[in-house]
């Protein structure tokens, strides 16, 4: 009766032992539930494509393929790709820009296609997203031009080579060729604009001395702020990095060129050594779903790459998402860019020294 | 028993060994592995058939960009470091002398305060007010001293400025405890024999803190020449440092062995410079032991 008494009282210790056993069970549960579920892992950027995938698009992927999405939003992915093992990757998918997917590529650590029996939706795509100059398939294009403040009383911007106009000293603005896609793709075009066609890296290199005095960032966020502060008057950017602002009443302007825009696509690709493959190509289809490609184009403004998506007026006006329009974009050859990246980097770093 | 007493290990090596084991994991493993990979074609651990090459050398001789990138890196690290002595050695003899503990506790807050802000923050702290819209350019035109803006950013001279307010408190906290340490009666003695107050620090106190000026200089110099954050954002990526360079090669161009390369040459380059700025002073000061 005793024993009865006492192993049923509620002791101190007993009373901690049970808070802490429930609090441990708590805050474990979710991972435990989940932890026979398999992991996605992908890369992804922050911002607002970042907020949306974690807030609405990701654990919508999670919850229909009974899966656990893990992203890597620190930049850069490749050398930490690079740096895991083949038969074991860091990653199953890699989201990045195309000149990074090329190099990916020529490593082996990407698969250069995308098998369209495993991605149905890869059907619906316009021809630029699959075309010979993209590893992988593009699931979203931005346009490259030139952003300008509308508040200094430049005139009237249409074609690249105002850039170029020394009313623009001191307040024009541009990359770091050697890190970031849109100053690489820009060299290109000063190759066209100049010279005899994108590889005419000589004219490009004139035209890129010509530019001076410049004002150059390593990523479109910092050119963002330039442009906003008033830092910069005209400046290489992408549409996404002014239509971003849509509503804020900010004296900005995107200015697609005469001479076209510059495409900068949004590209998946799988790893081979990847054990996920069957969910790492249903992640690729999931995201070029019309519904999915309509929620990420109106929330960050890129184009979405499915001819099906139907955007509203607001963002349709705006963006690529005709045939006609999507015609206009001009694609880099990366492949032939990559293989000459060390000789063009070591050119245009002397070219912008102080 | 002697013998015994001999080798009977040294209780005090058991406590010396998990912060050797902590260096030889995190310092040398890393820096051996860095001067293996600079010599190599590939990853060894990732690719199957890598051999032994001295081209990532030969890259950074056979052009002289690089070397450029080198004497571009010393020269901001050494005008740190001068600038850092000329502020902070004053400031630290002030703080080491001064009688008041309310004067001395509040000049050590000023000292430590900007290191309770990230580097980060700071350096654009010194971006708002060195940049063309910044607050010295624009208060400059609006008094109509100046028309256009100075070009007070993406210059050594920017740089320099923004890597000189982080490190004086590294250089102040350094020379104060030396300098706390020299008897005042020295000088005092010196004056009572006819010398002037300022012959008196020059054959005096100067000479006894060149132990602190030493390695106050060392600590600003190291800590300068491998400085990411501030060449960065304050050079507008138009004055190319070493540091920015190992970043651009492996974030970029993917070449892991080029950029180890690059990161053995500044560690040769950063030794061989402590150990001459050693011997400088050692044989300036007198103090051989410093050899």
């Amino acid at each position: 009766m005793m024993k009865a008494l006492g192993s049923s009282r509620l002791s101190r210790r007993r009373f901690l032992t049970a808070s802490a056993s429930l609090g441990i069970g708590t805050i474990a549960a979710p991972y435990v539930a989940r932890a026979d579920d398999p992991t996605l892992r992908i890369t992804g950027w922050g911002g607002k494509w970042g907020e949306i995938m974690k807030a609405e698009i990701g654990p919508a992927f999670e919850s229909e393929f009974k899966c656990k999405l893990q992203t890597d939003s620190a930049f850069p992915y490749l050398p930490k790709l690079q740096a895991s093992s083949r038969s074991a990757p860091i990653y199953d998918v890699l989201h990045t820009n195309s000149n990074e997917q090329w190099a990916a590529a020529e490593m082996g650590l990407v698969e250069p296609k995308i098998d369209p029996k495993l991605v149905p939706n890869l059907a619906d795509v316009y021809p630029y997203a699959v075309s010979d100059k993209i590893v992988g398939v593009s699931i979203f294009t931005s346009a490259i031009g030139l952003g300008m403040r509308t508040d200094k009383g430049y005139g009237n911007v249409t074609s690249w080579k105002e850039l170029w106009d020394t009313k623009y000293n001191g307040m024009r603005g541009g990359y770091v060729i050697p890190v970031n896609s849109l100053g690489q793709a820009f060299l290109m075009m000063c190759g066209t604009l100049f010279g005899k066609g994108q590889t005419d890296l000589d004219a490009a290199y004139t035209a890129l001395e010509k530019l001076k005095p410049i004002k150059i960032v390593d990523f479109t966020g910092a050119m963002e702020k330039m442009l906003l502060s008033g830092e910069v008057g005209l400046c290489v950017i992408h549409d996404s990095g002014i239509y971003r602002y849509d509503g804020q009443n900010q004296p900005t302007d995107f200015v697609a060129p005469s001479e076209g825009v510059l495409s900068l696509e949004q590209v998946l690709t799988i790893t081979p050594g990847s054990k996920m493959k069957e969910l790492a190509n249903a992640y690729v289809n999931y995201m070029l779903r019309p519904e999915v490609q309509k929620r990420l184009a109106e929330t960050v403004w890129y184009s979405p790459a499915n001819r099906r998506v139907k955007l509203d007026a607001k963002y349709d006006a705006k963006l690529l998402t005709t045939p006609e329009k999507v015609s206009k974009l001009i694609q880099v050859d990366w492949k032939w860019y990559n293989e000459r990246k060390d000789e063009i980097d070591q050119r245009v770093n002397r070219i912008f020294r102080a | 028993m002697s013998n015994a007493a001999t080798t009977r290990p040294n209780g005090l090596a058991l406590f010396i060994l998990p912060s050797a084991l902590l260096f030889a994991l995190f310092f040398f493993l890393p820096i051996g592995l860095m001067a293996l990979m600079s010599v190599l074609t590939g990853n060894p651990v990732v690719m199957p058939k890598v051999a032994f090459t001295t081209r990532h050398y030969g890259r950074m001789i056979g052009d002289p960009y690089y070397l450029e990138v080198i004497w571009t890196t010393i020269r901001i690290g050494l005008v740190t470091t001068l600038v850092a002595l000329a502020i902070g050695y004053p400031l630290a003899h002030w703080m080491a002398r001064i009688k008041s503990r309310t004067g001395h506790a509040l000049l050590l807050m000023a000292v430590l305060a900007p290191m309770l802000t990230g580097i980060v923050v700071r350096t654009f702290a010194w971006m708002t007010l060195l940049s063309d819209k910044g607050v010295v350019n624009q208060t400059l035109i609006s008094l109509g001293l100046i028309a256009q803006p100075l070009k007070l950013m993406y210059t050594e001279t920017g740089i320099v400025v923004g890597l000189v307010h982080i490190y004086v408190p590294f250089m102040v906290l350094t020379l104060t405890g030396v300098i706390g340490r020299i008897d005042e009666r020295l000088e005092q003695a010196a004056e009572n024999l006819g010398a002037s107050p300022l012959r008196a620090f020059l054959e005096v106190t100067l000479p006894l803190s060149l132990p602190g000026i030493l390695a106050g200089s060392l600590l600003v110099f190291a800590l300068a020449i491998s400085a990411y954050v501030t060449p960065i954002l304050l050079g507008g990526f138009q004055i190319m440092t070493l540091p920015i360079l190992i970043y651009q090669q492996i974030s970029a161009n993917f070449n892991v062995g080029f950029a180890a390369a690059l990161g053995i040459v500044l560690l040769v380059i950063s030794l061989l410079l402590v150990i001459a700025y050693n011997r400088a002073l050692g044989l300036v000061s007198g103090q051989r032991e410093l050899q």
